[in-house]
């Protein structure tokens, strides 16, 4: 009898314990290690770096619109009822005249404005002196006459409508257009 | 020995003879000539015509009629009033006129006026009326003259102005109500070419496009106006016959600007930089014939034709500064006739060949001056209200028209010979370089 009862009761222990056993919610395995795969690269193909576009490049492919918007030659002025080239505005021709050699292609039209101080009929031809002597001086810096045309707008185009000395200073100029490639 | 002398003296006699007769031809000429000149002398301290003018009958008891009666009469009225050559007896003080229309010349001998001015106006037809006017001599009963004029309702103003011209004519004075103003004007925009009555009335636009058009004239007929247009990126000096619509840019290359057309209108003066800088130049109105005639490195510019077409006034800053010239019309003979102040221009020389107008600068301030060529005298016409610029004669010489930013815009305005009467013409945007009709 003794014999019996321990051996139900171990019988009973191990049918417990493997029913515990059964009760524990089976983890699941672990999942197998990610394997970290290195980023995907792109296949090292050889990148074609596009050739850098030259300025004269870049010059084709602009409209004469898009080139006088950016203004590559910059606006000269003048003195009061006078027209020759001040000192202070020979630095800027320079530079316009080195851009100019650069694109011999181009030609120009420069433009002689006037303040609102004097007559209409006496400003066109102020003006017209404002934009010849700037084509003189561009002449002197060796662009051929060929590459420019003047005509003169007298006081009717301001930049600035103002009636102060600020704006008569700043009308007094010559600007340059782009009217050919 | 006697026949050789005797056929000395002969010959002789024919010599002075011949002397004789030459000299006498020169004479006649140089009388012809001046005749050719126009007379207009400006009647100063002569008092004005006094002049009365009745209520007009109305034949068709219609408003249509009713108002263009109203219209003519008032602008008649005014243009008259205007003149510096009649005066208006107030309607207050006339006697009343039998319906027949017929006035008995009794009742008006108290009334101070010289001349009474009836008329009649009637709808012929839908939208059309018709005006007969006479005048009459108020101390005698004569009749003066008597026109008949037809036209559409709209054309009220213009058959007034016709009414007046013929009062001017008939009493020895250069006619101008029926002349124009070409100007330069903002108002759409961008500078364009305007023009109207001499009045500010019918103002209408000439140019329409986006560039600068501007320094208009207009022909004593009032058929062509040149002006300065900029549409092929070059000012361009374009003649323009606003009946036919030919618009044609007449010289070209260089600058060109500042066009004059001669008081006969054959030939028109302007200014070119055709030859390196700006001179000078005279042609035919077709474009023939151009003639160079400033030879000078300095400005030149602003050319004004004296009446008899035998002289040019105009501006070069030869001296240094710019300065009010006199030249023949073939470039010769060249006088400086401004020697005050330094910057002198806009010469324009009056109907009458007596007086020449321009303006002269003061610091910023621009006023306006007159020569006066027989004895030598100038006058200020403006008072130093801030710009006053581009002075023009009316046909008759007794008023300009002259544009001024003395309202803080430039406007239009005319004033009379003396300064008096100073009426502004323009409203909208900025209006400017006012140029009156020769005719």
């Amino acid at each position: 009898m003794k014999k019996l009862l321990v051996l139900v009761s171990i019988l009973a222990l191990l049918f417990s314990v493997s029913a515990c056993k059964k009760k524990v919610t089976v983890t699941p395995p672990p999942p197998p290690p990610v394997e970290e795969k290195p980023k995907a690269e792109p296949e090292k193909v050889p990148t074609i770096k596009e050739p850098e576009l030259t300025e004269e490049e870049i010059f084709r492919m602009k409209s004469l619109e898009e080139l006088n918007r950016e203004s590559p030659l910059q606006r000269i002025h003048f003195d009061f009822d006078k027209y020759f080239i001040r000192d202070d505005m020979k630095p800027i021709l320079e530079k316009n005249a080195e851009w100019l050699k650069k694109f011999p292609s181009v030609k120009i039209l420069i433009e002689g404005h006037c303040d609102e101080r004097g007559t209409e009929e006496y400003n066109m031809a102020l003006g017209e002196k404002r934009a010849k002597s700037t084509m003189n001086y561009l002449i002197s810096l060796g662009i051929s006459p060929e590459k420019i045309k003047i005509i003169s707008y007298g006081k009717s185009r301001p930049l600035d409508p103002g009636h102060n000395e600020e704006a008569w200073a700043l009308n007094r100029r010559a600007d340059f257009v782009i009217i050919e490639k | 020995m006697k026949n050789r002398r005797i056929k000395m003296r002969k010959n002789e006699r024919f010599f002075w003879k011949l002397i004789i007769l030459l000299f006498l031809a020169f004479v006649i000429t140089e009388i012809l000539n001046s005749q050719q000149e126009v007379i207009i002398k400006i009647r100063e301290g002569v008092s004005l015509i006094p002049v009365a003018i009745p209520e007009f009958i109305i034949k068709n008891k219609d408003d249509l009629t009713a108002d263009c009666a109203k219209i003519i009469h008032r602008t008649l009225w005014e243009d008259l009033e205007f003149s510096r050559v009649f005066s208006l007896v107030p309607r207050d003080l006339y006697p009343a006129i039998p319906s027949s229309g017929k006035i008995n010349f009794k009742d008006w001998k108290d009334l101070q006026a010289n001349i009474i001015v009836t008329g009649e106006v009637e709808s012929p037809a839908e939208g059309r009326i018709s005006f007969t006017v006479k005048a009459w001599d108020a101390k005698s009963g004569g009749y003066i003259f008597g026109k008949s004029y037809g036209g559409k309702a709209e054309e009220a103003r213009t058959i007034a102005h016709r009414v007046a011209d013929q009062m001017m004519m008939n009493f020895g004075e250069k006619p101008l109500f029926t002349s124009k103003i070409v100007f330069v004007s903002d108002r759409d925009g961008n500078m364009e070419i305007y023009m109207m009555d001499w009045d500010g009335y019918n103002q209408i636009r000439l140019t329409f496009n986006n560039v600068v058009d501007t320094l208009p004239s207009i022909s004593p007929d009032k058929k062509i106006v040149a002006y300065t247009s900029y549409r092929k990126l070059n000012p361009d000096l374009y003649l323009y016959n606003i009946f036919e619509g030919k618009n044609v840019a007449l010289f070209t290359g260089g600058l060109n600007y500042s066009a004059d057309f001669s008081h006969d209108g054959k030939k028109i003066a302007f200014v070119s930089s055709r030859d390196g800088n700006a001179e000078i130049y005279i042609a035919n109105v077709d474009g023939t014939n151009l003639k160079r005639i400033t030879f000078n490195p300095a400005i030149d510019t602003s050319p004004s034709w004296s009446p008899s077409g035998r002289e040019i006034a105009f501006t070069s800053d030869r001296s240094g500064s710019p300065q009010i010239y006199i030249m023949d019309s073939d470039g010769a003979n060249v006088r400086r006739l401004s020697f005050e102040g330094t910057y002198n221009d806009s010469p324009a020389w009056s109907p009458d060949g007596d007086r020449i107008a321009y303006v002269s600068r003061i610091n910023n301030s621009f006023d306006i001056y007159v020569y006066n060529l027989r004895n030598n005298t100038v006058t200020k016409l403006t008072e130093e209200a801030g710009r006053n610029e581009n002075p023009s004669w009316s046909p008759d010489g007794r008023h300009i028209v002259f544009a001024s930013n003395r309202s803080g815009s430039y406007q239009i305005y005319i004033v009379d010979y003396d300064g008096s009467n100073l009426r502004r013409l323009t409203n909208s945007g900025n209006n400017k370089m006012p140029k009156w009709s020769k005719g």
